[in-house]
């Protein structure tokens, strides 16, 4: 296969999918915003989206919301990973989230176009 | 197969060679099966100055050989010893003729208590591994009988690759690493079974012992 070395390495995608405690959404997100994005954006990450669903506030059901973080190339993302995974402050932060959860995900993604890229390594 | 591993941190490196003439001999002695006694490269972590695998025909060789190796790495000049008694798990081998390559083992330590359906499915993901990322030429995943060090070690994955860049470039970078299996590890993804302290230590290798 060819590669265009003088193209950008290939940007990654960490998605945060946090399904919130009935009436718990925009509280949940208010602190994510305050507690957990300084910290990430230090990391490497920057924030491009924040979703939520329904577009309304619910104080008797749950807000799904979703955060999409962009990093610059998979070794952007081992930094992220490496400094995240070693500090306490970012385990509190989750352990505090958790119990105002109904469920939460944590995926990685691409645009399919750089698929073939991130694979040739 | 019935097999040994030790990492093993000695006070002073200047004696890893030393000491791992004397781990040989004795494994020579004891009639292991296969060994690779061998100082760590640079790059490992928490995975001792020396590494020092053993594979046995029967459970009562290793304990034999287990028991006899103990005395020399219970002296003032090791510092630490993370280790494991295991049997062969499943694995496979792409490159049987390997030589000159590189050998790696990781220890890691599933949570007590984690659900065992959601333990065989990190067990069959980490399985797939060398099938997306082809460097990891022959592996093998077990679960430890007995282990020591700084955590209860619960299982030993080892893979070799044809030279340490296969490691540190494709097994690394490959998006089934940090994009699919590393969610077992992350404290960030709530799929996390694994416990963050690991020993990932790595060597050269004459022939697989795979």
């Amino acid at each position: 296969m060819t590669t265009d070395d003088t193209a950008a390495a290939p940007m990654v995608h960490a998605i945060d999918e946090i399904v919130a405690k009935p009436g718990e959404g925009k509280a949940l997100l208010g602190d994510y915003l305050a507690r957990y994005a300084p910290g990430a954006r230090a990391r490497g990450m920057t924030l491009e989206q924040i979703l939520v669903s329904p577009p309304m506030w619910l104080d008797d059901q749950s807000n799904t919301l979703v955060f999409r973080w962009s990093l610059a190339d998979a070794g952007a993302w081992w930094q992220m990973r490496f400094v995240g995974g070693n500090d306490p402050d970012v385990a509190a932060w989750w352990a505090d989230v958790d119990p105002r959860a109904v469920s939460r995900r944590r995926f990685f993604a691409s645009a399919p176009a750089d698929i073939e890229r991130l694979c040739d390594v | 197969m019935y097999k040994l591993t030790r990492l093993v941190t000695v006070a002073d490196p200047a004696g890893v060679a030393a000491l791992a003439d004397e781990i040989h001999a004795l494994a020579t002695a004891h009639a292991a099966y296969r060994q690779l006694v061998a100082p760590t490269l640079v790059g490992s972590h928490f995975g001792g100055d020396l590494l020092a695998h053993f594979a046995f025909d029967d459970a009562v060789q290793r304990a034999d050989f287990d028991a006899a190796l103990a005395p020399l790495l219970t002296t003032p000049a090791v510092v630490s010893v993370d280790g494991v008694a295991y049997q062969s798990g499943l694995g496979g081998r792409s490159d049987p003729g390997l030589a000159n390559g590189v050998y790696r083992v990781l220890l890691l330590s599933v949570d007590e208590g984690a659900d065992p359906v959601v333990v065989a499915r990190f067990e069959g993901e980490t399985r797939m591994m060398p099938h997306y990322i082809p460097a990891i030429r022959n592996w093998q995943l077990s679960r430890a009988d007995k282990a020591v060090g700084a955590r209860r070690w619960t299982h030993i994955w080892e893979q070799e690759y044809a030279d340490a860049s296969g490691l540190m470039g494709p097994y690394m970078m490959h998006p089934y690493h940090w994009a699919r299996i590393d969610r077992w590890f992350d404290p960030e993804c709530p799929d996390r079974i694994v416990d963050a302290r690991l020993c990932h230590s790595f060597c050269a290798l004459e022939a697989s012992i795979l």
